[in-house]
């Protein structure tokens, strides 16, 4: 009995499509992240990052990860636009925070900006992916050293990870999205949204 | 005139091309974003009555602009829309949707009084069933006029947050000096190259 709900739920998650945010400060490499995965887990050749400029509005990215449907909103991170961040939690299953982790003199400002946006009820149970990225430069801090700068409370009730990336070269990349899908299929938020959206499982 | 011509018709039946289609209210300045993207000069326009095409070579991309302009024919008819932006210029436009890559909006940032009318008429279009796979990118126009919302204004004006199945972009520009038209083409080449919406 157990194995047919079991079997019935991931049918139901496999028609689901999962909303992931890609959220953070200004040139933490937000979009080179969003390329990067685009180009490992679909046909999409992805730019390269010399090519990215920076964000001014959405970018999407779609994946699918063994029957997960992935769609990604990478969003601009300057200041201006951060504004616009909290209209798209509503909708979103989970959050990758990107982090550029060679440059501590923006870790105050990152911190900031992660703290209000995990403050806001839209995100609330919102599964969380820290990213250290940047890790193919030599002075980037790794995950404990970026776990304790950013020095999060209150993420207990939160599924939360750290995560050491590289969207350069790939590095870290396929650990983040198994954590992400696996943290969404168990997240209630998933069930919540779910019922919310009503249709559109069909 | 003839290269004008051999030029349209090749960009009508070749495939290379990304057709961009280039909206907006009456005023909002889309004919001289064309001419500066096609030439780099200033060109004094009149309301545009019918549409320009251009195709504009931008970095290994030829772009079809289609200008559609708010008095405009209909589909093979010479029936006017009449003057003033009043009515709906939508159902003119249509007939141009199918094959487009790309939308650019061009947004009159001093025209703070029509501003909801340029949104409901964004809105509108990107509801558009033919348009559904069409990238976004905004000009927020007129940057050069005092009293010109920023990008993060005309951002929330709009309601780009709507905006959840396709990429889109927002860039201050000021056409009569030619400020920012390439970053947006920039971003432009590299989204429809990498894949678009």
């Amino acid at each position: 009995m157990f194995s047919l709900f079991y079997g019935l739920w991931k049918y139901m998650l496999s028609k689901m499509e999962f909303h992931v945010l890609i959220l953070g400060i200004d040139k933490a490499g937000k979009t080179t992240l969003l390329e990067k995965l685009k180009s490992q887990y679909s046909n999409l050749e992805g730019l390269p990052p010399d090519r990215i400029v920076p964000t001014v509005g959405l970018n999407i990215g779609r994946i699918e990860v063994s029957n997960t449907k992935l769609v990604f909103w990478d969003l601009g991170g300057q200041p201006g636009l951060r504004s616009i961040w909290e209209k798209y939690y509503e909708e979103a299953h989970a959050v990758i925070y990107v982090v550029d982790a060679a440059c501590p003199s923006r870790f105050e400002d990152s911190k900031s900006a992660l703290e209000k946006a995990l403050q806001h009820e839209d995100l609330q149970g919102a599964p969380l992916l820290i990213i250290a990225n940047k890790q193919d430069l030599e002075e980037a801090v790794s995950t404990d050293e970026l776990a304790q700068y950013l020095d999060l409370k209150k993420l207990d009730e939160r599924a939360y990870t750290f995560q050491a990336v590289s969207a350069f070269d790939g590095l870290g990349i396929k650990e983040s999205v198994n954590w992400l899908v696996d943290a969404m299929e168990r997240s209630k938020r998933t069930e919540t949204l779910r019922l919310r959206a009503g249709s559109s499982v069909v | 005139m003839g290269i004008v011509f051999t030029r349209l018709f090749s960009s009508l039946f070749g495939s290379k091309e990304a057709r961009i289609l280039v909206l907006g209210l009456d005023n909002a300045g889309k004919t001289t974003i064309l001419y500066r993207l096609q030439m780099g000069e200033v060109v004094s326009t009149i309301p545009t009555i019918g549409f320009n095409v251009e195709t504009v070579q931008y970095k290994n991309i030829k772009f079809q602009v289609w200008d559609l302009g708010t008095f405009l024919y209909t589909c093979g008819k010479f029936s006017l829309v009449m003057p003033g932006g009043q009515t709906s210029i939508r159902p003119y436009w249509r007939c141009y949707f199918p094959n487009t890559q790309a939308i650019i909006y061009v947004v009159d940032s001093s025209d703070t009084d029509r501003l909801v009318v340029a949104k409901e008429e964004f809105h509108a279009i990107l509801e558009e069933e033919e348009l559904r796979g069409a990238v976004v990118l905004l000009f927020a126009n007129k940057q050069d006029l005092p009293g010109a919302l920023d990008d993060a204004a005309i951002t929330e004006a709009l309601e780009l947050h709507k905006i959840k199945n396709r990429q889109w972009a927002i860039f201050k520009t000021s056409a009569i000096k030619g400020e920012g038209l390439f970053e947006g083409l920039d971003w432009l080449s590299n989204t429809l190259k990498s894949g678009g919406g």
